[in-house]
């Protein structure tokens, strides 16, 4: 008995320590989950069914109790939308919940590990802290290479704001940079870069997703979503060179699409460039994807067809005053 | 088992001649006091006063006894239960030093001056079991020299004094009191023929040694007088105990136990001045209602009467056709006669408030290897016992308790190990979980609920020092704590700690009944914090503890 007593304590002494850790929590609360990035679609549009495709010409289609091919457009935005998004956070899987390798204050780093999907390549996710800010990066670099190998594949920052995950943030995929270091970036070589900007701090919440394509200086295209409690959401995006209007230009779409969670919706088009510049068309749909309500700003004989009243009321994602 | 009642049956002539002895030494004192020997003893008109001390050490030149504190508790009990002392006129003091001894003393002198006062007859009981060596008594390093304490209890406002000194002597192979062969103090002479009123007993003589037996739990003198005064001793049959009668009982049973020792016979000493008052009824059988009695129809011979802790609480030696009344406290007990060729073995429930008779022909034959008291001596030394806890544990640091380690309410078991490693040491195993339910409130993040939980393993040692029914306590622990906490958000990750933490503990163990103890203890840990920062941390745990003696 004497011996398990002297025993005892040399065992228990191996078997400390953990993760138990305030500033761990604070870690990962910077880091977005995709809940709040994801926009909520109703259940008709998760389900896919007829989403069209792009640039579909104006009249073809739209009939008063026809499917309203705009709806389904702005779905498909949607799901490509999230997509993206879960390709980014994706990355950040490896981090969210396991405890980070190396604890300093203010600062945390996981790995380095090996990169799988990169062979001859290791990666660490390092995050700083400056007060309630928090600056995050996931880096690669050559095997075997020093610190000064580390390049960036995606930063990202937060500002918390006190709650769960409650706060505005960023966060990009470097694409060009990934090319650079070698990497083969697949399906998205004509992007140079994707952002994504939002704020889960007040209702409605919004993210922004910003397309910059190879070699571009500015964004080539904008995805925004928003979307409140009660399930209402909200695609918001802008399609260059769509031949949208008969005509010998080409159109720039500005769409911005409102839908309940039972997938009635009201959609608003604005022809930014092309040949019916200025043009604006609305649309509203059922739960089923039926026309209810058409109006178009330049027809002066028969400008709505349908009710008004069957358009759902998504008022609350109005911008407060 | 010790082989002292085979020695008994062979001195059983010998409380005659330690009678004899005694008178010689009482005619010595005081011929009238022999005269009024005889005469009716005056025990229901006396205001009874005692002080009873045992301590287990004597100094660091002698070795620490087994037994002495338990004496004190035996004879404290025994006195107050049936010696006709009230408790509040009764201080029993455990480990004590000379100094509380002479203010129990004078607190007790106190209230027998306001006795007598009041145109009551006063006695003072003093007993003292522990070391002497070199004339004075041993209260662990203080020292009251013998003739000091004559003179103060010659000199107290009392009409009977008596002193039982169950002291010490050394050299001896076996378990004796003492540390090294000393000259014995005489009390039948000097300082002792000129105490006036004052009656003196002693476990041995000069150059003696006073021995303690494992098997008795106790000294071989308090345990025989012990016995004798819950009825053995009780000669005349009357259902009381005198004064003589206990004497000559425990000096014929000391004798005959400890004459084939390795620290040779022991032979207690009496000194007798009673001034006039006659003998004196030292313990009334007949006060308690409850009791056992061996009808006269028992066969005649020895019976041991044995607790469940295996100790032989109280022996009888039956005559034939003759009922005797042994005043056991409530509780069962096994009872045994030795035969020549086999024992007789039965048990007896002494009920609370009723008398019980005792029913020989229910006994069992059984093997002398069955001896109740031969396997309480093996197992004597070390015991267990088992409990359940309930507490709370809380860190002193405010930031900690609220974000970081929250205060939780703990239940667990616990087992302690007693008189392992030294006697009143006790070593102790203790598993305890705890939980509460907590928001996280950092300055970036507020709000997450999750569910806190502690496990808590340990192992403490405590040295007690047990005063009467309650034993405060102190010692060590190490314990090994595993902390945890699930979130409801499986956003975020379960986290657990672990750590050792070395801590001290103290408290009181209150005994309820004698299996059952509930104790109240503190603990005082430390804790080292390492995953966000190295942290130096306390905590502390409140907790009341059952447990029980199997």
């Amino acid at each position: 008995m004497r011996k398990l007593a002297l025993a005892l304590p040399c065992l228990l002494a191996v078997a400390c320590g953990g993760d138990f850790s305030n500033d761990d929590l604070e870690f990962q609360n910077a880091l977005p989950q995709r809940e709040d990035l994801a926009a909520k679609l109703p259940d008709s549009a998760r389900s896919g069914q007829g989403l069209g495709t792009r640039g579909q010409r104006l009249g073809a289609s739209q009939v008063l109790g026809g499917t309203s091919q705009l709806a389904l457009q702005a779905y498909q935005a949607g799901t490509q939308f999230n997509t993206s998004v879960d390709g980014l956070l994706s990355l950040l899987e490896l981090f969210r919940n396991a405890p980070p390798t190396t604890r300093e204050t203010d600062r945390r780093i996981w790995g380095p590990f090996p990169a799988d999907e990169h062979p001859g390549h290791e990666l660490r996710f390092v995050m700083n802290r400056q007060g309630d800010s928090f600056a995050y990066l996931l880096q690669y670099r050559p095997q075997g290479g020093g610190e000064g190998a580390w390049w960036t594949y995606l930063p990202g920052t937060f500002k918390a704001d006190g709650g769960i995950r409650k706060g505005t943030g960023t966060l990009a995929l470097d694409l060009k940079e990934a090319r650079k270091n070698g990497f083969d970036t697949k399906e998205a070589t004509a992007l140079d870069r994707l952002d994504i900007d939002y704020q889960t701090l007040a209702l409605p919440t919004n993210v922004e997703l910003l397309f910059t394509g190879a070699g571009a200086t500015t964004p080539l295209t904008r995805y925004a979503s928003r979307q409140t409690p009660q399930g209402l959401g909200e695609m918001a995006f802008r399609l260059p060179g769509v031949d949208f209007v008969p005509g010998g230009l080409m159109e720039t779409l500005d769409i911005l699409a409102r839908w309940t969670p039972d997938g009635r919706g009201v959609l608003v088009l604005n022809i930014l460039e092309g040949d019916a510049k200025g043009a604006q068309y609305t649309e509203c749909w059922d739960a089923r994807t039926r026309i209810t309500f058409m109006q178009r700003n330049w027809d002066f004989l028969n400008p709505t067809e349908g009710s008004r009243a069957t358009c759902p009321d998504v008022s609350a994602l109005d911008p407060q005053p | 088992m010790s082989d002292g009642p085979e020695k008994q049956v062979r001195a059983r002539l010998a409380p005659v001649a330690a009678w004899a002895r005694a008178m010689a030494s009482a005619m010595r004192a005081s011929i009238p006091a022999l005269i009024l020997a005889s005469t009716a003893a005056h025990a229901d008109t006396l205001h009874r006063f005692a002080l009873i001390a045992g301590n287990d050490t004597g100094g660091s030149d002698t070795r620490p006894l087994s037994y002495a504190r338990d004496d004190a508790r035996k004879m404290h009990d025994l006195l107050t239960r049936l010696g006709g002392v009230a408790p509040a006129d009764a201080k029993l003091l455990l480990d004590d030093d000379a100094k509380d001894f002479l203010v129990a003393l004078s607190e007790l002198e106190q209230r027998a001056r306001a006795a007598q006062a009041r145109g009551e007859r006063t006695a003072l009981f003093v007993y003292y079991s522990g070391h002497a060596k070199d004339g004075a008594l041993r209260l662990g390093a203080s020292q009251l020299a013998f003739d000091a304490l004559k003179r103060r209890l010659a000199d107290a406002p009392v009409d009977i004094r008596i002193a039982i000194l169950d002291s010490c002597r050394s050299g001896a192979l076996t378990r004796t009191k003492g540390a090294r062969k000393a000259p014995a103090f005489d009390v039948e002479s000097g300082a002792a023929r000129d105490a006036r009123g004052v009656v003196i007993l002693t476990s041995s003589a000069a150059d003696e040694d006073s021995q303690e037996s494992d098997a008795l739990g106790g000294s071989y003198f308090s345990h025989h007088l012990a016995s004798g005064l819950l009825g053995d001793a009780d000669r005349s049959g009357d259902g009381r105990v005198t004064l003589f009668e206990a004497y000559s009982h425990a000096y014929a049973r000391t004798v005959a136990d400890t004459a084939d020792s390795s620290a040779g016979p022991q032979h207690p000493t009496f000194s007798y001045d009673l001034a006039g008052n006659g003998d004196l009824v030292l313990t009334d059988l007949r006060t308690s209602a409850e009791g056992l009695v061996v009808p006269g129809n028992a066969p005649a011979g020895a019976y041991y009467f044995v607790d469940p802790g295996g100790m032989v609480v109280a022996e009888l030696d039956k005559a034939a056709d003759t009922e005797r009344r042994v005043a056991l406290a409530p509780g069962t007990y096994r009872v045994k006669r030795r035969l020549s060729d086999r024992l007789r073995i039965g048990e007896v429930e002494v009920a609370r408030g009723r008398t019980t008779i005792l029913q020989e022909p229910r006994f069992k034959d059984a093997p002398f290897s069955d001896d109740p008291v031969k396997g309480a001596m093996l197992d004597k030394g070390a015991w267990w016992t088992f409990g359940l806890t309930g507490g709370f544990q809380s860190f002193f640091d405010a930031q900690t308790r609220q974000s970081l380690f929250l205060s939780v309410p703990l239940f667990g078991a616990e087992a302690e190990l007693h008189d392992y490693f030294r006697r009143d040491w006790v070593w102790g195993f203790d598993a305890a979980v705890g939980g509460t339910n907590g928001a996280l409130a950092l300055p970036t993040l507020e709000g997450p609920a999750y569910r806190y939980s502690v496990v808590n393993v340990g192992t403490s040692l405590t040295a007690e020092w047990p005063v009467g029914r309650v034993a405060p306590f102190v010692g060590v622990r190490v314990a090994y704590l595993i902390m945890g906490r699930k979130f409801d958000d499986g956003a975020f990750p379960d986290q657990r700690f672990a750590m050792v933490s070395p801590g001290l503990a103290t408290g009181a163990r209150f005994q309820l009944t004698r299996r059952l103890n509930l104790t109240a203890r503190t603990r005082l840990q430390y804790l080292q914090y390492t995953v966000d920062a190295q942290r130096s941390l306390g905590f502390w745990e409140l907790a009341a503890l059952l447990t029980y003696q199997p």
